[in-house]
């Protein structure tokens, strides 16, 4: 065995979690602790094996870091085929990376490591839905799914052909999932949690096989992971951190019974990992022994807290090697190499260790196709997975089918993936036509005068930037980057810059665009050691300089640096709306900068740099004292600027209590169009519109219909008449009446006027009297007419709805007392729906309409209310972009919908939470769709209900929605079962939400129940 | 995560005097296509004692942004030299250049600018009242410094709250370097809640 140290993988000193070496072999990658995020980073594992090219300087070492993990990377694992890297951090977010092929080196901006990313790695996916740490990710066998397990006591599987698809969220675990193993055959998935528990998890229903406590009772949570593992032939499963009479252990659990028998003892502390070597071995023959087949056997790595490394053999009683003060601190995670032979193991203290056996040490590994019949012997032909095989899951489709629908799936999914892989060479074009075949550098110069530049309607400078590059499918066109790396100014200065600072002529250098292209010819190769050296050398060069030429000025430098870290007090926000209170105000300013500076010392600490910068900070804050009035003169000047600018920012900006009694707006109210501006509210008074000379207004769009009235137009015999004229299609009539109009309306069947005299007048489109003028009790406040219905709210706060051709009151003098709570609630919008339904907009939220069949007021929509602001159901949206349904609920719903589903996106809501959340959500649509009869509206809710149903695995709902749309199978009289709702039929619902159920092989079985009921029926 | 991340920025006509413009160009990369502009500010710092002597030399709206990777030249003017204490013109000073979306700022890149005479004569006897008409800026651009903070890219100031009263991952027994604590969202740069109304 070799041992290797290769001081050069390092996150600059910062803890790693994690490392997983590439399935090819030729790479790793590392997840840790970065600057002020968290990192990800992949390295060559050529200078790891071989000497001469670790000393080799034109060969890379890191590949490629990655900074966009805003905490503590835990985890970072390839999946099998190799493509992609999934990584887990303290953001609770998984990502999933993707190497971008086609573009060259580039750097991290700002980053003091000046070295290129050789390799370009690009975050395809972000996967949203723990809402704490992530603290272990795993690939499926045949990468069908990823499994991520985080600090919220749950477990989210993740379609991976389908990101960002969930499959599942396993709950169980009563403390913080730290660790997870996929069933090397694809049955299982286990976890090993601080709850004292290890549990096992079927793939084929995802419910909970197996829970092993018992070796876990004695354990704390002391370890930061508890990575568990599964042996390569499937037979064990050996867990993290365990305990067997009070000694730190690493339990295996057998497959057969989930049995606890034995277990690796020896490490003074708990384990923190245990990993199985890929490969199954068997005894190496020797020449001149006996040829008897031994058995084969399984090697695992244990590393611990007590910063030991052991490798066990399972035909062995005793570890194979035990490897002591390897690291300074607990091992965090192992990775061997595909071959078995070579080992990764990473450690808290910042450092990586890289171990080499031979085959005379573990064995001779079996091939894959040995290690498959190994497989199908021990499970059998249905679950081995072989190399051939890309299925879903284990399980076997019963019905033809269900058959279609998973291969049309996979089918489409082949589909997206052959786009995806065309998209480079498509979106080049693109690009092109954009840059017009101009090089970068071309650009680069002119940039200044060809950009755009507008003024915004408040006159300010809005500059649109140059795309130089699109991101489709994550990977950017090759057509610019291969030859120009964008980064020669910011290194090429330095070499400029130094003799400047240094010496003290020198006056007249060059434009650094002079410099550039010398430069750049020094970019474009691989960074080797010698310029970087002398790059970095010329850094250290600059800053002992400056520090030099300012060394009076080491103060007032101290107080710069802080400047780097802090937020601008000019942004607005918090900041600016203090110091414009306090300007108001300045005999109250004391306490509220008390408050600010604590907040700016709250950012400080949020934003995590070198402690350097802390200490600045920390001195910062404690001169802030001091320099409160100049505070407030700055903040006030930064006011004064704002206003001229962006006013409305500095309302928005005032979250402080007495600023917000001096701001306190009217209470806003949505004028809908038919009526006019409110006037103040009395209590169950309405609005209503005031008299005007004339109106004109269009009551129908096909046919167009238009009306036109002329209050007060003639005098005849001492009374004055109003005349009403429409116009339809080009054909006009109209007629007189006797008071002035207030309000009129109409639909392409009737049209309504309401008069000044309380006169309610009805006309058929032609201009014929449909019924006699209705009197009404109190003046109109909103009058609607849809088909041939006419709807009026009256300003005494009471509504009727008559359906004109059947001269018959639909609601009668309904008053709106019920849904008119609160002093301040007034109508902000009311309409008529095509059957007839009348609903009420209130101005806080919610909207009302009358079920005429249940004579009640039914809540149809709340914008306040919390179950549309979490509702998560984007998934389940029709994949097709269709338009959201435009009936009348989406009318009073608004844009109000979509805030709900960006809310969701910041996942912050415990998933069983929002799941339900969501379920509520749902169902309340499709009631309120059903109670306003709009049947397309209904449709649409139904199929996202069925699906989200579908993907959250709810059978049981699932169940009884299909039995509803079915009805009973043989007619009976005592059923009160509609074939019909709302002028759909059930079945044809039912047709339509099957092929959901048979997307998700779960339901298989549901799924052929009803596809058989439902040919039975339409063969009847 | 940070939907914008700036890949990098040029300092333009560096070294330059005084009173020339400050020309950064800037690249970016987008993830996905924002529903509204970017800000950027460059702020000069007049004087390292005070933020008093701080100036915003311009700010500028960039949009509209879709994904993919951009680039613009912002360009400021000078700063107003009234506003300099007359003892700091000359020496180190910071220059930052600032990036908010939905006014909140995610990302701050500050540059160490000196200030010197050319002239040999003048470096030996500086003038009493600074001389600006011969001084030269000289911008570091080198070594930048980036910040980056988390800020909510989504614009709902509620779910901010809420991140924050999630609770971190408790004994996780001193395992975590200091470094690494949990991170909590800063419960700046938040909108009222009727910020859809006011836009």
């Amino acid at each position: 065995m070799k041992l290797l140290k290769p001081s050069w993988v390092s996150h600059n000193g910062k803890p790693i979690f994690s490392v997983d070496i590439h399935p090819d072999g030729t790479k790793f990658a590392t997840g840790g602790q970065g600057e002020d995020s968290g990192k990800v980073m992949i390295w060559n594992m050529a200078p790891v094996l071989r000497e001469e090219d670790e000393k080799n300087e034109n060969i890379p070492k890191m590949l490629c870091q990655m900074d966009n993990h805003l905490a503590c990377v835990n985890c970072v694992r390839w999946s099998n085929n190799g493509l992609y890297l999934a990584s887990g951090g303290d953001d609770k977010l998984v990502m999933v990376w993707k190497r971008a092929a086609l573009i060259g080196p580039s750097t991290v901006f700002g980053s003091s490591n000046k070295l290129a990313n050789v390799e370009q790695w690009r975050c395809v996916m972000i996967l949203r839905n723990h809402t704490g740490d992530v603290m272990d990710v795993a690939w499926s066998p045949h990468d069908v799914w990823l499994a991520s397990c985080s600090v919220d006591n749950t477990i989210v599987i993740w379609n991976a052909r389908k990101f960002p698809e969930m499959v599942t969220c396993l709950r169980g675990h009563t403390g913080l999932v730290k660790g997870l193993t996929w069933d090397p055959v694809g049955k299982y998935i286990a976890s090993q949690a601080d709850d004292h528990s290890l549990k096992v998890w079927r793939t084929v229903d995802w419910q909970m096989d197996a829970n092993i406590t018992k070796p876990f009772t004695e354990c704390g949570g002391t370890t930061h992971v508890l990575r568990l593992s599964w042996s390569p032939d499937g037979q064990y499963l050996v867990s993290a951190h365990a305990m067997n009479n009070s000694g730190p252990t690493a339990q295996i659990v057998e497959r057969d019974g989930w049995k606890t028998n034995m277990d690796f003892v020896g490490h003074r502390k708990a384990v923190t990992v245990v990993k199985f070597n890929p490969k199954i071995f068997k005894k190496k023959q020797k020449n001149g022994s006996s040829t008897k087949p031994s058995c084969p056997y399984c090697c695992c790595a244990v590393g611990s807290k007590d910063r030991s490394l052991s490798v066990w053999l399972t035909s062995l009683k005793r570890p194979l090697v035990v490897i002591h003060d390897l690291f300074d601190k607990s091992i965090m995670d192992i990775s061997w190499t595909l071959t078995g032979l070579g080992m990764l193991v990473c450690s808290m203290d910042g450092t990586v260790a890289y171990l080499d056996f031979s085959l005379d040490e573990l064995g001779d590994p079996l091939s894959e196709e040995e290690k498959n019949t190994i497989h199908q012997s021990i499970y059998g032909k249905s679950l081995a997975i072989t190399n051939t095989e890309a299925q879903l899951s284990t399980t076997i489709i019963e019905n033809p089918e269900m058959l279609k629908y998973q291969q049309e799936r996979q089918n489409s999914a082949q589909a997206n993936t052959a786009a995806a892989g065309a998209g480079p060479e498509s979106s080049a074009p693109k690009v092109n036509s954009v840059m017009n075949g101009e090089s970068l550098e071309d650009i680069r110069k002119n940039l200044l005068k060809k950009q755009v530049e507008t003024r915004t309607a408040d006159g300010r400078r809005r500059i649109t930037p140059l795309c130089i590059a699109q991101l489709d499918t994550g990977d950017f066109s090759p057509a610019l980057f291969n030859s120009a790396p964008i980064l020669p100014s910011g290194s090429s200065m330095s070499n400029q810059l130094a003799p400047q600072l240094n010496s003290d002529s020198s006056p007249g250098q060059p434009s650094s665009l002079g410099l550039r292209p010398n430069q750049d010819g020094m970019l474009t190769s691989p960074p080797a050691n010698s310029t970087n050296k002398g790059l970095e050398d010329n850094n250290d060069g600059v800053k002992s300089s400056l520090l030099l030429t300012s060394a009076s000025k080491m103060e007032p430098m101290k107080a710069l640096d802080s400047r780097f870290t802090e937020r601008s007090k000019a942004t607005p926000g918090v900041t600016s709306a203090i110091s414009s209170t306090a300007g108001l105000t300045p005999l109250d300013s004391r306490p509220k900068d008390g408050i600010s500076a604590l907040k700016d010392a709250k950012t400080k600490e949020e934003t995590s740099s070198d402690s350097e910068d802390k200490m600045a900070a920390i001195n910062k804050n404690l001169a802030f004292g001091k320099r409160k009035p100049e505070l407030l003169m700055d903040g006030g000047e930064v006011v004064e600027k704002r206003k001229k600018g962006r006013p409305r920012k500095d309302k928005m900006a005032a979250p402080i209590p007495q600023s917000f009694t001096q701001i306190t707006s009217p209470p806003e109210r949505e004028p809908s169009k038919a009526v006019a501006p409110p006037a103040p509210a009395v209590v169950l008074k309405l609005p209503t519109p005031s008299t005007q000379k004339s109106f004109s207004l269009q009551v129908s769009m096909e046919p167009s219909v238009f009306l036109d009235v002329e209050n007060e137009m003639s005098v005849v015999a001492g009374s004055k008449l109003s005349q009403l004229r429409c116009s339809r299609d080009g054909r006009d009539w109209n007629t007189l009446l006797p008071s002035p109009v207030i309000v009129a309306a109409g639909s392409s069947d009737v049209l309504a006027v309401a008069c000044e005299d309380r006169m309610l007048s009805v006309f058929s489109c032609c201009g014929r009297r449909l019924l006699p003028a209705i009197q009404l009790a109190t003046p109109v406040s909103a009058l609607h007419c849809s088909a041939h219905f006419v709807m009026v709210l009256t300003a005494g706060a009471t509504l009727f709805v008559w359906d004109v051709p059947k001269q018959k009151a639909l609601v009668k003098n309904e008053s709106l007392l019920t849904i008119l709570s609160g002093a301040d609630t007034t109508v902000s919008q009311s309409l008529l729906t095509q059957q007839g339904i009348p609903v009420i907009g209130l101005s806080n939220g919610k909207s009302y309409c009358f079920s005429s069949s249940l004579e009640t007021w039914t809540l149809i929509a709340d914008k306040g209310d919390s179950l549309v602001q979490c509702a998560d159901f984007r998934s389940c949206l029709p994949s097709h972009d269709a338009p959201v349904s435009s009936g009348p609920l989406a009318v009073m719903q608004g844009r109000n919908l979509n805030a709900g589903r960006l809310a969701s996106r910041l996942s912050s809501t415990p998933h069983h939470l929002q799941q339900s959340m969501t379920l509520a959500f749902l169902e309340n649509q499709l009631a309120s769709a059903l109670t306003l009869q709009s049947s397309q509206e209904y449709r649409y809710w139904l199929l996202i209900y069925a699906r989200f149903l579908v993907n959250e695995g709810s059978e049981y709902r699932l169940r009884e929605l299909c039995k509803e749309l079915l009805g009973p199978v043989h007619r009976s009289a005592a059923s009160s079962w509609e074939p019909t709702t709302l002028g759909l039929h059930k079945r044809e619902l039912l047709r339509e939400v099957l092929p959901v159920i048979g997307e998700n092989l779960r339901f298989q079985r549901l799924f052929t129940e009803y596809q058989d009921q439902l040919e039975l029926l339409r063969n009847k | 995560m940070a939907k914008v991340q700036v890949l990098n920025v040029a300092v333009l006509d560096n070294p330059s005097p005084f009173g020339n413009p400050f020309q950064f160009e800037i690249t970016f990369e987008c993830m996905e296509d924002l529903p509204e502009d970017l800000e950027w500010k460059i702020i000069y710092v007049g004087s390292a004692e005070s933020e008093e002597y701080d100036q915003v030399l311009d700010s500028v709206l960039v949009g509209p942004v879709p994904a993919g990777r951009h680039m613009f030249v912002f360009q400021a003017d000078a700063p107003n030299t009234a506003q300099i204490p007359e003892s700091d013109a000359v020496g180190v000073t910071v220059v930052l250049i600032t990036c908010t979306y939905r006014g909140q700022e995610f990302i701050r890149i500050g540059y160490y600018v000196n200030n010197e005479y050319t002239e040999p004569e003048l470096r030996e006897n500086p003038p009493l009242k600074p001389n600006y008409s011969q001084l030269q800026r000289n911008i570091l651009a080198s070594n930048p410094r980036v910040t980056r903070f988390h800020i909510n890219w989504e614009g709902l100031a509620d779910k901010m709250e809420d991140s924050e009263n999630v609770d971190p991952s408790p004994n996780t027994g001193g395992m975590l370097p200091p470094s690494c604590i949990p991170g909590k969202m800063p419960p700046l740069g938040q909108m009222p809640d009727n910020s859809m109304d006011c836009m």
